[in-house]
């Protein structure tokens, strides 16, 4: 197989993401549960989605060319059989485990990936509704020791796309539970619903794309609690559908913030890198400080998971 | 895939969507209660104690004043399904046909259109005139 000739997957799933969210709607229309649509709410999402691919293609060239030149500089070249796709497939579902962590701790890519968290809905269209600046986090760096291992770019960009295919059904509340192997080793519908509540308990949790061992191992696994629905969107929601406003708000509030006289260097470069939340008089929440006055509030629930 | 192709299934695909939701009833607004209103304002203002509420005869929003005298009012409305809210500081109000328009100074909440009644376009009008006059830097001074 000619590694340069790798499908792109994001793409040819497109009609079975169409039919999946038919088939998602009509379940829910005849069960009378299992999730909710609004329409202003999913056409955003699937305009978000289509334009994160349209800006996959008008800007794809800059991760390809950084990959490309890695690529010439490593002297390792691993293939392209199945054992070294499996590998790769394993070892970039980590990176997208970091990735996606720093998406959630670093104000800059967070900017990026807040727009996949935007919607106070959680069906199959939330999967979709992804990130237009993801290549001005410059989170394509976090993949290059995958090239400089040996790993062709384009075979890391295939496993890449696999994962974000893989996290498409996990977008939805028609599924309660799979079975508990499953739930074990795999990111699922439940710990990706945690991943996506506003409550204090499920802020920072659950960052796996593939497998949710990653979260296990590094100490920010929440699993999903009976007792306490997930609350879908953000700590503070946008009050807007404008697909332009989703894509852009948090640069736009970056830039506010950095700008803004009076400030230290390091003040205006903490509104831009530190952790979401960040301010440099302390009149904003950060999820420690959330955190911390939902347990002043709700003393009991000390101790439980994720608080 | 050919970029027509994807062009044609990705632009069909959401206007088939958009419209089968239309036309289900998916794109009906919240209507808020008092109780309701409440609990909305309270998921995102959970510190905040509420000494007033006023809810819309459409039920579309409702304004909200805090035990904190020097707090700025509320305002929680139907964001489609659901609802979102902010404080009313750093915003323009202006009178339409039938209500009120919040332009606020915040790109993720540009504004907001209040479908009133003409007693409660008044007294709202009056009410958030007043409370951001008391707020002012200029009342401080
Ligand atoms: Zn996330
Ligand atoms: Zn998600």
């Amino acid at each position: 197989m000619d590694p340069l000739t790798l499908p792109d997957v994001t793409q040819l799933a497109v009609p079975i993401f169409i039919a999946a969210i038919l088939g998602e709607f009509l379940w829910i229309a005849i069960k009378g549960r299992g999730g909710r649509y609004e329409t202003r709410d999913a056409v955003t999402s699937l305009i978000m989605g289509a334009g994160s691919v349209a800006s996959g293609i008008l800007l794809g060239f800059i991760a390809w060319g950084f990959f490309m030149l890695l690529w010439r500089l490593t002297p390792l070249d691993l293939g392209t059989s199945i054992w070294v796709i499996g590998l790769c497939f394993i070892l970039d579902d980590l990176r997208y485990y970091w990735v996606h962590r720093f998406g959630h701790r670093i104000r800059w890519v967070w900017a990026s990936h807040v727009n996949h968290h935007s919607s106070q809905h959680y069906n199959l269209t939330t999967a979709l509704r992804q990130t237009w600046t993801g290549t001005f986090t410059f989170m394509m760096i976090v993949r290059a020791p995958l090239v400089l291992l040996g790993f062709h770019p384009a075979l890391v960009l295939f496993v890449g796309g696999l994962n974000l295919v893989y996290q498409f059904w996990i977008h939805t509340e028609a599924i309660k539970k799979m079975p508990r192997w499953f739930e074990a080793v795999m990111n699922t519908p439940s710990h990706h619903r945690a991943h996506h509540g506003r409550n204090p308990r499920y802020l920072d949790c659950n960052y796996a794309g593939v497998f949710i061992i990653w979260d296990k191992m590094f100490g920010t696994f929440v699993p999903e609690q009976d007792d306490d629905p997930v609350d879908y969107g953000l700590v503070f929601n946008i009050a807007t559908f404008n697909p332009l406003r989703v894509a852009f708000h948090e640069w736009v509030a970056i830039y506010k913030d950095v700008t803004q006289p009076g400030l230290t260097l390091k003040q205006r470069l903490a509104y831009a890198f530190a952790p979401p939340g960040y301010s440099h008089d302390g009149s904003r929440d950060s999820s420690e400080t959330i955190k911390a006055k939902h347990l002043a509030r709700n003393p009991k629930d000390a101790g439980s998971p994720g608080l | 895939m050919p970029l027509e192709l994807l062009l044609i299934l990705v632009i069909g695909g959401i206007a088939a969507i958009a419209v089968l939701l239309h036309l289900t009833g998916r794109s009906n607004k919240r209507v808020l209660s008092a109780a309701s209103a409440r609990a909305a304002w309270q998921r995102q203002f959970p510190e905040s104690r509420v000494s007033q509420l006023i809810v819309a005869d459409n039920g579309h929003a409702a304004l909200i004043r805090d035990a904190e005298a020097s707090a700025p009012l509320g305002l929680v409305w139907s964001f489609g399904a659901d609802t979102v809210a902010r404080t009313l500081q750093d915003i323009d109000l202006a009178r339409t046909n039938d209500g009120l328009r919040l332009s606020f100074a915040d790109y993720s909440a540009p504004r907001v259109l209040l479908h009133l009644t003409p007693t409660e376009t008044n007294s709202w009008q009056q009410m958030i005139a007043d409370h951001s006059a008391i707020n002012s830097p200029l009342a401080e001074a």
